[in-house]
C-alpha cells in the first residue's frame, strides 16, 4: 500500500506539472489556461512530488530514493501515452489516480 | 570547436552519441536483460521448474549446512575448495560443490557441482547444460569472441561516449521539461526527435546513475594508479586491505580436522538472530590452513556486499571480517556498485530498473534512427545516399532488428536443442551470433520499409514462438504458470508475448517511405513559413 | 512551441558549415581532438587523481576509494573541456603543460627523481 500511495503521489504530481501546461491543459479541458490556475497546479504538483520523495526515502533509505526514481520514469511515461494518444481518457484517469491516492493514503493511516 | 559552446555541445552530442551507438545498444539491451539474469536461469532449466520456494526459507539453513558439510566431508575431504550456494527468493535450488584437483594445462580447477531440493534435500535431477542468464550478463561487459581485456575496455570506452553524450545532450536541450509530455506522431525525424527526448528525460536520472556506475564496476581495470601509488605493492595489496576476507591462506599438506561448522554458524546467529546466509565457502578443507568464510545477504540496503565473516578453519574464531563500519568512502565506492548491479532490487524495483533500460535502448535506438532520418529527409529526389548514410542505415537495422531477434533465438535454442549434444551451452551462444548474422546480412540486401517491416515481422513470429515452443516442450505452459504462481517464468512468457505485440504494432505503423518523406518535408516547408512570416 | 524546439533541432547540424569544412584538414583537426579527448584526458586524469590520492588527508585506503570513483567524472569534464575550446593548440598546450606539471609534482612527492 505504502508503495500505490508512493507512486500515487508521483503520478499527480506530474500530472499537475502536464496540466500547467497551456496546450495540454487545452487538450483537455478545451479551455484557456488561466495565469492563477497555472500557479496552483505548479504548486500542487511540488507539494505532491516532494511528498512522494519524503515517503519513500522516510520508509526505505536510499532504496526508497531508488524507488522514487523509477516512479518518476513510469509516471512520465504513462502521462506521456495518455497526453499524446488518449487525450480524452485523462479526466478519467486523474479521477482514478486521485481515489487511489486517497484509499491508499487511508489504508497507510489505518494500518 | 565550433563558432560558439551550444554548437559545439550538440556536435559533440550528434558524434559521440553516433561512434559508439550500436555498441552502447548492445550493452544497454544485454544490460537489461541481466537485470532479470537469476530469472532467465531458471527459466532456462526446465528440469528444476517443479522445485517450489521453502516456507521457512532462513530458518532451515543452519540444517541444510550442516547436511551439505557431511556430504562434503565424505565426498572432498582434501579439496583446495568448497562452495555452497544457498536458495534465495529468486533461485530456489541449493548447489554446492568442490573443485576437483587441477589437471596441468588448465587455467581453473574444474569444479563438481551437486544441485538440490533445499525441501527435500534430494538431489535434482542434472539441468541441461546452458549459459542462461550468465551469457546476457557477460555479453554486457565482455562482449563475445574477442579477448576480456579488449571487450572491456571497448565497453569503458563506449561507456565514456555514452557519459558525455548524456551530459552535452542536457547542455544542448534547454528546454527539457517542455516538451516532456509531448509526442508529436507521423512528423518524420520530428517524431524520431520527441521519442528520443521522451525516452531520455523520463528516465535521466537512471540513464546517468547506470552509465557513471557501469564505468564505476570496471574502474580498477580503467584508473589502477592511484592504488598503484599510494601503495607499494599496487592493486593487491589494496584489495586485501579493503577486503581482508577475501585474503587467502596459503594451502599446506599437513592434515587437521576442521571445527564443527554448527560453531561456526553459532557465532554468526549471536550476532545476526535472523541472518540470511548466502554463500559458505571452505578454503583448504581439512587442513592447517583451512578458511571458513559466511557471506550474509544484504537485504535493502544499498550496499554490494553484505557482512562477511571470515574464520579459521581448525580453531572456529573469528580472523576477519568486511561489509560492516566501512568509512565513507568505501561505502560510497561499494552502493555505486549496488546501484549498477541491481542485486537488491526486490520485484517492484527490479521491473522499474527493467522498464528504465528499455527507455534507455529506446533512447539510444531512437538517436541512431534519427541521424540516418534527417540526412534522408534532406536529400534531393535525384540525389543518392553517400557510403557514410548507407553503413549507418545498414548498422542500424542490423542491430535494432537483429538483437531481439538473436535473443529469440537463444531462448528457443534453449528449448529445442537435444539435451545430450555435446558443448551444448556454446551451441546455443552460436545461434544467438548466427541469428545475428541472419539479420545483418538481411540489411545488407536492402534497408528500405519494407526491409523493416520484414524484420519486425521476423522478430514478432520469434517472440510468439517461444511461449509456444516451451508449452510443447515442457510440462508447463504460460496459464499454468499463472495458475501455480510461477512469476518468474510468467514473467518471461509474457513479457516475450508483450515484446511480439510491440513488433506487430511497429511492422503495421512503418509508413510506405515516400509517405513518411513526403510528410517530413511538408512539415517542414510549414514551419520554415511559419518562421519567415 | 513547435518552432522552438525545431530550431534547437536544426543547430544539431549546422550543414553549410559541414560541408565548406569537409576539407582534409578540418578531418585531421577533428581526428586530434579526439585524440585530446580521450588520450590526453586520459593521461590527465590519471596523474591529477594519482596526486590527490596522495595529496588527500584520508587514510590510504579511502583516498584512492574516493579519488578512483571520482575519475570517471574528471575524464568526463576534460572530454568535453576539449571540444568546447576552440582552438586545438590551446587544449594540447593545457593538457601537456598540466599534466606535466602534476607529474613533476608527484614525483618529488614520492621521491621518484
Amino acid at each position: 500500500m505504502m508503495e500505490l500511495l508512493q507512486f500515487s503521489l508521483c503520478f499527480l504530481a506530474f500530472n499537475c506539472f502536464a496540466l500547467a501546461k497551456f496546450n495540454h491543459f487545452r487538450d483537455v479541458f478545451k479551455k484557456k489556461l488561466t495565469e492563477k490556475q497555472r500557479y496552483r497546479f505548479l504548486t500542487i504538483g511540488w507539494i505532491t512530488i516532494l511528498l512522494s520523495l519524503g515517503l519513500s526515502v522516510m520508509s526505505e533509505g536510499g532504496y526508497g530514493a531508488l524507488l522514487f526514481c523509477g516512479y518518476m520514469a513510469l509516471s512520465v511515461l504513462m502521462l506521456m501515452i495518455l497526453y499524446s494518444f488518449t487525450v480524452s481518457w485523462v479526466k478519467h484517469i486523474s479521477a482514478i489516480n486521485v481515489s487511489v491516492l486517497v484509499l491508499s493514503g487511508l489504508s497507510v493511516m489505518i494500518f | 570547436m565550433k563558432e560558439n559552446f551550444f554548437r559545439s555541445m550538440t556536435w559533440l552530442h550528434t558524434w559521440v552519441g553516433l561512434l559508439v551507438c550500436w555498441l552502447l545498444f548492445l550493452i544497454f539491451f544485454a544490460g537489461t536483460l541481466s537485470f532479470f539474469k537469476d530469472e532467465i536461469s531458471f527459466w532456462a532449466k526446465p528440469e528444476i521448474h517443479q522445485i517450489r520456494h521453502q516456507d521457512h526459507r532462513v530458518a532451515s539453513q543452519a540444517k541444510q549446512i550442516n547436511d551439505v558439510f557431511a556430504d562434503l566431508q565424505q565426498k572432498a575431504p582434501n579439496s583446495l575448495s568448497w562452495r555452497i550456494n544457498m536458495p534465495d527468493s529468486r533461485n530456489p535450488v541449493l548447489s554446492y560443490g568442490y573443485a576437483e584437483p587441477k589437471q596441468p594445462g588448465q587455467r581453473r580447477a574444474p569444479f563438481n557441482y551437486t544441485h538440490i531440493d533445499p525441501n527435500t534435500l534430494e538431489p535434482v535431477p542434472e539441468p541441461r547444460d546452458t549459459k542462461g542468464g550468465g551469457f546476457f550478463y557477460r555479453l554486457h561487459f565482455d562482449l563475445h569472441y574477442i579477448d576480456v581485456f579488449t571487450a572491456r575496455i571497448l565497453v569503458c570506452l563506449a561507456s565514456m561516449f555514452m557519459l558525455v553524450a548524456l551530459v552535452t545532450g542536457v547542455v544542448i536541450h534547454k528546454r527539457i521539461f517542455k516538451d516532456m509530455f509531448s509526442f508529436r506522431r507521423n512528423k518524420g525525424s520530428r517524431s524520431w526527435l520527441d521519442a528520443h527526448n521522451v525516452s531520455s528525460v523520463l528516465a535521466l536520472p537512471f540513464h546517468i546513475m547506470i552509465t557513471y556506475t557501469g564505468i564505476i564496476t570496471l574502474i580498477f581495470m580503467l584508473f589502477p594508479y592511484p592504488a598503484e601509488t599510494v601503495y607499494e605493492e599496487g592493486l593487491s595489496q589494496m584489495f586485501n586491505e579493503a577486503l581482508p576476507v577475501n585474503k587467502r591462506a596459503a594451502p599446506t599438506d599437513e592434515h587437521r580436522p576442521m571445527v564443527a561448522i554448527n560453531q561456526v554458524l553459532d557465532q554468526i546467529y549471536t550476532k545476526y538472530p535472523n541472518a540470511d546466509i548466502s554463500h559458505v565457502f571452505v578454503r583448504n578443507a581439512n587442513t592447517a590452513s583451512s578458511q571458513i568464510v559466511v557471506y550474509l545477504a544484504t537485504a535493502k540496503e544499498v550496499v554490494d556486499n553484505g557482512p562477511r565473516y571470515l574464520f579459521n578453519g581448525v580453531t572456529g574464531q573469528i580472523d576477519a571480517q568486511s561489509g560492516e563500519d566501512w568509512s565513507a568512502s568505501a561505502q560510497f565506492y561499494d552502493s555505486m556498485t549496488a546501484l549498477h548491479s541491481g542485486r537488491l532490487a526486490e520485484p517492484l524495483l527490479r521491473w522499474l530498473y527493467f522498464l528504465c533500460g528499455v527507455a534507455g535502448c529506446a533512447m539510444i535506438a531512437t538517436g541512431c534512427m534519427m541521424w540516418a532520418k534527417r540526412l534522408r529527409e534532406r536529400m534531393k529526389p535525384e540525389q543518392s545516399a553517400h557510403r557514410g548514410l548507407k553503413l549507418v542505415e545498414t548498422l542500424n537495422l542490423a542491430t535494432l532488428m537483429g538483437l531481439p531477434f538473436a535473443t529469440c533465438a537463444f531462448f528457443i535454442a534453449n528449448r529445442l536443442l537435444p539435451i545430450e549434444l555435446a558443448a551444448r551451452a556454446d551451441k546455443e551462444v552460436l545461434a544467438f551470433f548466427l541469428a545475428w548474422l541472419f539479420i545483418a546480412v538481411l540489411a545488407l540486401f536492402g534497408r528500405t520499409q519494407s526491409h523493416w517491416r520484414l524484420a519486425a515481422w521476423l522478430n514478432a513470429v520469434a517472440c510468439f514462438s517461444i511461449p509456444l515452443i516451451n508449452a510443447f516442450t515442457t510440462e508447463g505452459n504460460w496459464i499454468s504458470y499463472l495458475l501455480t504462481q510461477q512469476w518468474a517464468l510468467f514473467g518471461i512468457d509474457s513479457a516475450f508475448i508483450c515484446a511480439g505485440l510491440m513488433f506487430i504494432v511497429q511492422s503495421r505503423k512503418i509508413p510506405s517511405h515516400d509517405n513518411v518523406k513526403e510528410k517530413g518535408n511538408l512539415f517542414k516547408n510549414r514551419q520554415l513559413k511559419e518562421q519567415q512570416g | 512551441m513547435h518552432s522552438q524546439s525545431l530550431q534547437a533541432g536544426q543547430a544539431k547540424e549546422p550543414r553549410g558549415a559541414k560541408k565548406r569544412s569537409q576539407s582534409l584538414s578540418y578531418r585531421v583537426a577533428v581526428f586530434f581532438r579526439f585524440v585530446a579527448a580521450i588520450l590526453g584526458g586520459y593521461v590527465f586524469t590519471s596523474v591529477f587523481i594519482s596526486l590527490l590520492a596522495v595529496l588527500l588527508p584520508l587514510n590510504k585506503l579511502d583516498s584512492v576509494l574516493l579519488t578512483t570513483t571520482l575519475s570517471v567524472f574528471f575524464y568526463c569534464c576534460v572530454f568535453i573541456w576539449v571540444f568546447a575550446v576552440k582552438s586545438l593548440k590551446v587544449v594540447w598546450i593545457t593538457i601537456l603543460l598540466t599534466t606535466s606539471l602534476q607529474l613533476f609534482v608527484l614525483a618529488l612527492i614520492k621521491g621518484w627523481l
